[in-house]
């Protein structure tokens, strides 16, 4: 089974790249189900009771349509909710392989330790033959932290930066120095998808107009990415495109070459009003008397890292050395404490469990002490504030949505089916058993859940990822959440089975209805 | 002649309340194949009980009802329903079509209930809407038809399915005198034809004088039976 289920993953996979191409995809996929179940349908009496079925919720499209409309407003809310939940759930669901361990200081928060940890930490803390050494080239990367106002008489949220400082590869390692040439050979600039003019105006790139072996060269960075010979201790690289890797690649050479120049995200740079080549100067809020100037050399891709800034870290360090040798004998106050969090990555458990027991024993980490733990169980810890909102959301929201989704429906279908009680007696009379009235009661609530539930989850998908931008849900240090593509399931499931559990008893009551006392009181 | 319909001391309760209401009592009868009967008596009289309980719409309280060779006081109310499929054709007072069909629909509603082709369907209701003179009507859903030809549907549904029995509630009760004529006409027509076996409830007794033999009831009970014409022959027939 596991190898049917990869092989149509194979297939499948490549066809859904892009959200529109999810889209499409889903739309082909539903039209293939209404063919088969009209080609069965077509066959006999089911495709009768289809369109009786139909016809009978068009009778009173108003009401059809407000019950569907109810149940698209609730799918949406279900959706959101249940996306950010799934994050999470994803989040804090320990790995079994490659996981991402995080080491910090031990108790305090924010976790503020020296540099001089840094290279020791990043490779595991080994310390004899046969320790488990994690390879610092591209599986490990430290975190500092470096925020600063480019106003700082009239400080707003707009012109507040805050920086990753890191080394520049981690953003993306190229493991494989023909990749790295091949990327170099690509002629995108490091300003993608902006062309910087010969008068310094930024000109959005309408065409690539690459050659067809250019074109190849491109689908050999996508298919690099797959093999692992690009890595990147960032999440969210296998999300951009092979144009954006190769612009990416160039603007983390421009910040390897000249430590001034920055990788900035969209929304930042716009809310800064700077555009890339231009320079800006920050006072900082957390070093302070560390000023320092950057230049803007590249920008994210679209998404997650919109709102993002990345430094090298040799800048700040260096900025921090050159201010103790200017003030003798006061070192600045966060000498020994600039280094915030390093994670690490390794293969298994049981390399993680090894990293751990060597870093708790190391004498290097002693004052202040470090611990170590995978990342989902440091989420997990830092959502633990927010627990109760959790549970409320998972145990009293959703279910009190769904609820009231199962009472919309039956209240439409019970009103429905008190209208239509000598529609009912006459399929009695007619030799429709109780059961296959029934199944044309429940198909009526169904149909309508079902129809309502795909369209309330196709709207929220739409709406949330391609116009919103995803939702922004202000917990821990996470990005906005995009609704994920399984997502489209969701709705039409729900809406199936919020309708069948709330047309049981208006069903029920249709088919109990007595012919002789119906038509007593017609005569 | 061997009877189509045999009905044996038949008794139907009702219960309102803490009252128990005697609608039939110890009523028997017989109707052999291919008679057009009538039902006559004034309102409370159990005429549409008895009607309900010999189509298999309801259960006695008493006695026995045999349709042909079935025991049909004795199904359950699936078991009913299959046999109401194949056995029983209906014709309403107000006709009952389904609003949301057309006549073609309405027609092949109940022998969507049977295993039949599609082909052998559309034959079959074809056949229907033709003898009840209704063919260029197919498409036509009951609220664009006048009274006479909606009960005209109502009957092309209820011969659609070949049955042993077509029974008539007031077929005419809600009709014109013109349009009423056509429809007593068209039974008639149906009866000779086909050899249809027809139970009517009527209060009308131009209605029930086109009938072969007229059953009277009161107050749960038969009192007499009248043949054509209303003067052949009367007879006490409970008790």
């Amino acid at each position: 089974m596991e190898g049917i289920a990869e092989r149509i993953d194979s297939f499948l996979v490549p066809l859904v790249v892009t959200p529109g191409d999810a889209i499409r995809f889903t739309l082909v996929e539903w039209l293939g189900f209404f063919v088969l179940f009209t080609g069965f349908a077509f066959a006999g009496w089911a495709w009768f009771y289809f369109r009786f079925i139909l016809r009978n919720l068009l009778r009173n499209w108003l009401r059809t349509s407000l019950t569907a409309m109810a149940t698209m407003v609730l799918v949406l809310v279900v959706t959101l909710v249940w996306t950010i939940l799934l994050f999470l759930s994803n989040a804090t669901s320990e790995k079994a392989k490659d996981l991402k361990a995080i080491i910090t200081e031990k108790w305090q928060i924010p976790s503020q330790m020296p540099f001089s940890y840094e290279a020791d930490l990043s490779e595991g803390a080994p310390s004899k033959n046969g320790d488990f050494r994690v390879d610092t080239t591209k599986d490990s990367m430290t975190w500092q932290f470096y925020g600063g106002t480019v106003d700082p008489a009239k400080r707003t949220r707009e012109n507040i930066v805050f920086f990753f400082c890191m080394d520049p590869n981690k953003l993306m390692t190229v493991n494989d120095p023909t990749i790295d040439s091949l990327m170099a050979s690509i002629p995108i600039p490091a300003t993608y998808p902006y062309r910087k003019e010969e008068t310094g105006e930024m000109v959005e790139i309408k065409s690539l107009n690459l050659t067809d072996a250019q074109k190849k060269d491109l689908e050999k960075v996508k298919n690099a990415v797959q093999k692992g010979q690009i890595t990147s201790m960032m999440d969210g690289l296998d999300e951009m495109a092979p144009e954006e890797l190769v612009a990416m690649r160039k603007a983390i050479l421009l910040t390897l070459g000249d430590k001034r120049k920055v990788v900035v995200g969209r929304e930042r740079l716009l809310a800064l009003n700077k555009r890339i080549g231009e320079t800006f100067k920050l006072t900082s809020l957390n070093y302070k008397d560390i000023d320092l100037e950057f230049e803007v050399a590249g920008v994210f891709p679209d998404g997650r890292y919109n709102q993002s800034a990345v430094m090298h870290r040799d800048y700040l360090n260096d900025a921090m050395d050159d201010y103790n040798r200017r003030n003798p004998g006061k070192r600045h106050p966060l000498s020994d404490k600039s280094l915030n969090l390093v994670w690490i990555r390794v293969p298994d458990t049981a390399s993680f469990q090894k990293v751990e027991g060597q870093i708790a024993i190391s004498p290097k980490f002693q004052s202040p002490a470090v611990k170590c733990e995978t990342a989902s169980s440091g989420v997990a810890s830092f959502l633990d504030a927010y627990r109760d909102l959790l549970w409320g959301l998972r145990w009293i929201l959703v279910p009190f949505i769904l609820l009231t989704m199962s009472l919309i429906i039956s209240v439409a279908i019970s009103i429905s089916v008190r209208e239509r009680r000598k529609e009912m007696a006459i399929l009695k009379v007619l030799g429709f058993a109780p059961g296959q009235i029934l199944i044309v009661v429940l198909g009526e609530a169904v149909i309508v859940g079902i129809l309502s539930g795909f369209l309330g989850s196709f709207s929220t998908y739409y709406l949330i990822n391609e116009v919103i931008g995803g939702v922004k849900f202000p917990i821990a240090f996470f990005p906005a959440f995009m609704i994920p593509f399984e997502a489209l399931w969701w709705g039409p499931t729900i809406g199936a089975i919020t309708a069948l559990s709330g047309s049981i008893f208006p069903s029920y009551n249709a088919c109990r209805i007595k012919v002789s006392e119906v038509f007593a009181r017609i005569s | 002649m061997e009877p189509i319909v045999e009905v044996t001391h038949l008794g139907k309760n009702f219960r309102r309340g803490l009252e128990e209401i005697h609608v039939l009592s110890n009523l028997s009868l017989q109707v052999p194949q291919g008679e057009f009967l009538a039902l006559m008596g004034p309102s409370g009289s159990g005429k549409t009980t008895l009607l309900n309980l010999i189509a298999g719409l309801d259960s006695p309280t008493q006695g026995s009802i045999r349709v042909g060779k079935e025991l049909i006081s004795a199904m359950g109310e699936s078991r009913l329903a299959k046999w109401r499929t194949r056995h029983v054709g209906f014709v309403f007072q107000f006709y009952h079509l389904l609003p949301v069909l057309t006549a073609y629909e309405n027609v092949e509603l109940p022998l969507l209930l049977l295993p039949l082709t599609y082909s052998e369907r559309k034959k079959q209701v074809l056949t229907a809407l033709d003898l009840v003179g209704l063919s260029d009507r197919l498409s036509h859903r009951p609220g664009q038809l006048s009274g006479g030809q909606q009960q005209r549907v109502g009957i092309a549904r209820a011969i659609v399915t070949d049955p042993t029995l077509i029974v008539a509630d007031e077929p005419t009760g809600d009709l014109d005198s013109k349009s009423a004529e056509e429809i007593l006409e068209l039974l008639v027509i149906l009866k000779g034809a086909l050899n249809k076996t027809i139970l009517m409830v009527t209060h009308d007794p131009r209605a029930a004088n086109r009938a072969e033999r007229c059953l009277h009831l009161e107050k749960g009970q038969l009192v007499n039976e009248t043949y054509q014409n209303f003067n052949v022959h009367t007879q006490a027939v409970s008790h």
